[in-house]
């Protein structure tokens, strides 16, 4: 009988270990986030300080060798936003088809061959990526385009488009297969057929993985920095109009991965990088909880 | 959900099982100190070790690095720790104290020679390379001369048109390093701001910006209506070089490894390292070394202009 309590205290205390280093290993993502927070905030400051905000995030110029030096980073932030949102207008219907495909309508065999086949793609380093872009598809696409130079958002739009889609097909597919047997069926024997099944039943149903994936999607492409470094130009221009796709941009990421490793340590250049990381964090927090926030309501209106 | 918990469990469990290794690790090295757990004393270097610090241009920092490689093959005993930061900032150490060789891709100012006098520093000046820039087209470009007058509006977006210097009709596509390359400093003193002379110049913001010489060269070389500016030490037959008229006219000079040594090329320059005073002891050894034969063949090797022939 005592054995028997011992034994039963030992598994209590063994459970509360686990319960409490499982704890601290949740609570220690939050700590990371606010430390690398913190950490970009305290080198961003002194920039943020010298220079209004109104001419650091509106200004048109990003020149930080000049006399003296601007650090307007309105062109950079477009920059991104043209990039990924070309990525996402590419990768999210190709993307999604693809996942309704290997959700619902292929055969076992073929899904079975094509889903390795499209998570392989997320195996591929960026820099293959880049290389295929500013070597084989830049110079052919500008040859058939007639572009004056084979280095362009849209350019970099494609290949994002590319790396993001194994994230957005393997979690919206995963979201599709995961919508109740019961769903399809009811549907198909109120007379509907297979496809209206697919966009008025199960696609609703799956809504709130889909918009994860899409969001997921998103993220790969603004963070993505090697590919866009070699294949957008790095122009720091504000692209205009639907012209800008085809003309050379400079992102955020690539503006940090090309400048900072020779900035001189504690000059304005390196905290106005600093600030641009910053910034690139405010976006991605923000586009992550504006997800949260519709993944969460849809979630409620679906059950 | 169950293969989740199960892979939660399994990942605790690793982390508990290693912590408990290494705090048994430990304490038993504590118990027994004579067993080889614990590494002999490192060896103490020979008393007769000299270190050399270098500070300063990424330009001249390949150089620097391969010869404190190929130096140290020679000399095992020597310690050279080499960095990069910039010519001010190699400057700047040498002044502090806290580096005896100061690399520079530029003269020292005159400014920093009197901030050099008041702290008891006299920077001795050692040219080790020269190092020509090439301006470079696409190979089926007209064109085959400019001035260094024309280049400054070019690459200011000034003149947007091939047909403004007698090439056809294209809009220019200008080609340049990004503002971490010590090339883009020296193309921007040389050729954007005239040689100094209009400090207001400065690249246009439509000027693409690439990581490195070699990608500057291959997008020149697939881009027909591209200007770029690259190393001597990278061209080839991609690419056109172009011949450059230097400021106020002359005849145009093609760049060769001649032209920049005898200082006709205009966009040239050269490669300095400063010592506080005439350097003695290894310091001058190395520096001997250098500009010898062995040091200048590596100067060539990194596309370099060495010294003399």
């Amino acid at each position: 009988m005592r054995k028997h309590i011992a034994a039963k205290n030992r598994r209590h205390v063994w459970e509360w270990l686990i319960e409490r280093l499982t704890q601290i290993a949740g609570l220690l993502a939050i700590v990371f986030v606010l430390l690398i927070f913190a950490f970009l905030l305290r080198d961003a400051l002194p920039v943020l300080a010298q220079y209004p905000l109104s001419e650091l995030l509106g200004g048109t110029r990003w020149s930080p060798t000049a006399e003296p030096e601007k650090f307007g980073m309105l062109p950079l932030m477009l920059g991104s936003l043209y990039v990924t949102a070309g990525a996402l207008l590419l990768a999210v219907p190709l993307g999604l088809a693809c996942a309704v495909f290997v959700a619902e309508v292929a055969p076992k065999r073929v899904r079975e061959m094509l889903k390795p086949a499209v998570e392989l793609l997320a195996a591929i380093p960026s820099v293959v990526f880049g290389f295929l872009g500013l070597l084989l598809i830049g110079p052919w696409l500008a040859d058939k385009l007639d572009l004056p130079i084979g280095q362009f958002a849209a350019l970099g739009s494609l290949i994002l488009a590319f790396m993001a889609l194994p994230t957005i097909v393997s979690v919206s597919e995963d979201a599709i297969r995961a919508v109740p047997v019961a769903l399809r069926e009811n549907s198909l024997a109120l007379g509907a057929t297979d496809w209206q099944t697919i966009c008025r039943a199960v696609l609703p149903a799956a809504r709130s993985g889909i918009i994860a994936a899409v969001m997921l999607g998103l993220g790969r492409a603004i963070g993505e920095t090697m590919t866009v470094l070699m294949v957008t130009g790095n122009a720091a221009v504000i692209p205009r109009g639907l012209l800008g796709f085809l003309r050379p941009v400079r992102t955020m990421t690539a503006t940090i991965a090309a400048e900072m490793g020779e900035t001189a340590f504690r000059t304005p250049h390196y905290h106005a990088l600093f600030a641009v990381g910053l910034i690139l964090l405010l976006i991605t927090f923000l586009t992550n909880t504006i997800a949260d926030v519709v993944v969460r309501r849809a979630g409620r209106v679906g059950s | 959900m169950d293969t989740r918990r199960l892979v939660l469990v399994g990942f605790v469990a690793i982390l508990l099982v290693s912590a408990v290794l290494v705090v048994g690790c430990a304490r038993r090295a504590e118990m027994e100190p004579g067993t080889a757990v614990v590494p002999p004393a490192p060896v103490e270097p020979p008393a007769s070790a000299e270190t050399i610090r270098q500070i300063g241009s990424t330009t001249v920092l390949p150089i620097a690095e391969a010869w404190q490689k190929k130096f140290s093959e020679t000399h095992p005993s020597v310690k050279i720790a080499v960095s990069g930061g910039g010519s001010g900032a190699g400057i700047e150490a040498l002044i502090s104290g806290t580096c005896e060789v100061a690399s520079s891709s530029r003269e020292i100012k005159d400014k920093e020679r009197e901030q050099a006098a008041a702290a008891g520093v006299s920077p001795v000046e050692h040219i080790i390379a020269h190092d020509g820039i090439a301006v470079v087209v696409h190979p089926s470009n007209p064109v085959s001369e400019l001035s260094i007058e024309q280049l400054s509006d070019m690459f200011t977006g000034k003149i947007r048109n091939w047909k403004d210097v007698g090439g056809q009709s294209g809009e220019i596509q200008i080609i340049s390093r990004d503002s971490a390359s010590g090339t883009y400093e020296a193309f921007k003193e040389l050729v954007v701001t005239l040689n100094k002379t209009d400090k207001e110049r400065d690249y246009a913001a439509e000027a693409l910006k690439q990581a490195s010489n070699q990608a500057v060269l291959t997008s020149v070389a697939q881009t027909k209506a591209a200007i770029g500016y690259i190393g001597l030490g990278y061209l080839d037959e991609t690419v056109k070089a172009l011949r450059v008229i230097p400021m106020g006219g002359g005849t145009a000079v093609e760049v060769t490894a001649d032209a920049v040594l005898d200082g006709t090329y205009p966009v040239s320059r050269a490669l300095y390292m400063y010592t506080n005073g005439e350097p003695t002891g290894i310091v001058k050894e190395y520096l001997d070394w250098g500009k010898g034969p062995e040091g200048q063949a590596i100067v060539a090797g990194l596309g370099f202009v060495p010294i003399s022939k």
